[in-house]
């Protein structure tokens, strides 16, 4: 799309031949110049959000065109939306399964294999038993909880793996990889949760 | 948002709670899941194996109040039907007995794959491998 302002052809964040700001790529990758990646420097992805806050904040626009003031709200908006999913690892990587079209909110269990369905429902009620036990069961949960942050730990070190696996290849099995790791990841979760919270409703 | 009268009632007293023998000939085990929202369930049925029909059927749902009042329906409606008439049990029918919002439509969906997936279990056992369509409507 040419500049909306002066009409030149391929314009930059700012247009080189007049300044002006175009509205902003909605990719948050490409917002930050930044090629998709699964294990991202987070250092350097603060350092851009940084640079970018201070060069699009709508003040500096409140004095131009409304079309520009414009644009300089919806750019802020994305740059902090793309920062805080890109910033969170597990968001990030939601964030690349969808991009590279593996939709992670229309899974069915034949997504899920066997193995962890059986594996997360034996700890389900082993964690029960402790919670609505006696005294003596209840002082399991602890140990529970801290085998679960054992594994957790473990499966955010499989995504680590998978995800710089990624980043050299591109491989399209890495991202199935990735998001089985994920759904144990976020069964290994509600079960944190339920070591320390009354049952939800 | 608020449940409805019969996913509270479901949920307060669910019905059918527990397990049968998964190394039985004549049961049936459904072992799915949904992993955006971590929830795992089980669905047994137990079949007569003369007259074809289902004379007990167990759940256990780690879930949210929908998804156990989806499975906990589905075994009381599951009870006295054969395992053919069983297969007809549509997660619609779930979701318009319960009230179920759109946003817990997908706790149906996992009854009825819950469902298909004992029924298939049952009849691998019995030595017929005929396929059980996977349940694919949503809405």
């Amino acid at each position: 799309m040419p500049c909306w302002n002066c009409g030149a052809t391929e314009p930059a964040r700012f247009c080189a031949a007049c300044k002006a700001l175009q509205p902003p790529v909605r990719e948050y990758f490409a917002f930050f110049e930044l090629e998709p990646q699964l294990a991202l420097d987070e250092k350097d992805l603060q350092q851009r959000f940084y640079a970018l806050s201070r060069k699009l904040h709508p003040d500096l626009f409140s004095r131009k065109s409304p079309a520009e003031n414009e644009h300089a709200l919806e750019a802020t908006s994305v740059l902090n939306d793309a920062y805080r999913t890109l910033r969170d690892p597990i968001a990030r990587a939601l964030y690349v399964l969808k991009l590279e079209g593996f939709d992670i909110g229309e899974q069915s269990t034949k997504d899920v294999p066997p193995e962890l369905l059986e594996e997360v429902f034996e700890l389900n009620m082993a964690l029960e038993e402790a919670r609505m036990g006696d005294a003596d069961a209840l002082a399991q949960l602890p140990g529970f909880c801290a085998r679960f942050a054992a594994m957790r730990a473990e499966t955010d070190l499989a995504i680590a793996q998978v995800s710089a696996a990624w980043d050299s290849t591109h491989d399209k099995p890495a991202l199935s990889d990735l998001r089985g790791h994920l759904n144990r990841r976020k069964y290994i979760t509600n079960l944190i949760d339920k070591t320390n919270v009354p049952d939800r409703v | 948002m608020a449940y409805s009268d019969k996913v509270l009632d479901h949920y307060n007293n669910p019905r059918n709670v527990g397990s049968l023998d998964r190394n039985s000939s004549t049961v049936g085990t459904g072992m799915v899941g949904a992993p955006e929202c971590g929830d795992v369930m089980k669905l047994q049925i137990q079949v007569n194996d003369a007259t074809g029909i289902i004379e007990d059927a167990k759940f256990k749902t780690f879930g949210c109040g929908s998804a156990i009042a989806s499975s906990s329906l589905a075994t009381e409606w599951l009870k006295g039907k054969s395992v053919d008439e069983a297969l007809q049990i549509k997660n619609t029918d779930i979701v318009n007995e319960l009230s179920l919002p759109p946003v817990k439509i997908h706790c149906s969906v996992l009854a009825e794959d819950a469902i298909k997936a004992a029924i298939s279990d049952y009849r691998k056992k019995q030595g017929s491998e005929v396929a059980v369509p996977v349940a694919v409507s949503v809405a």
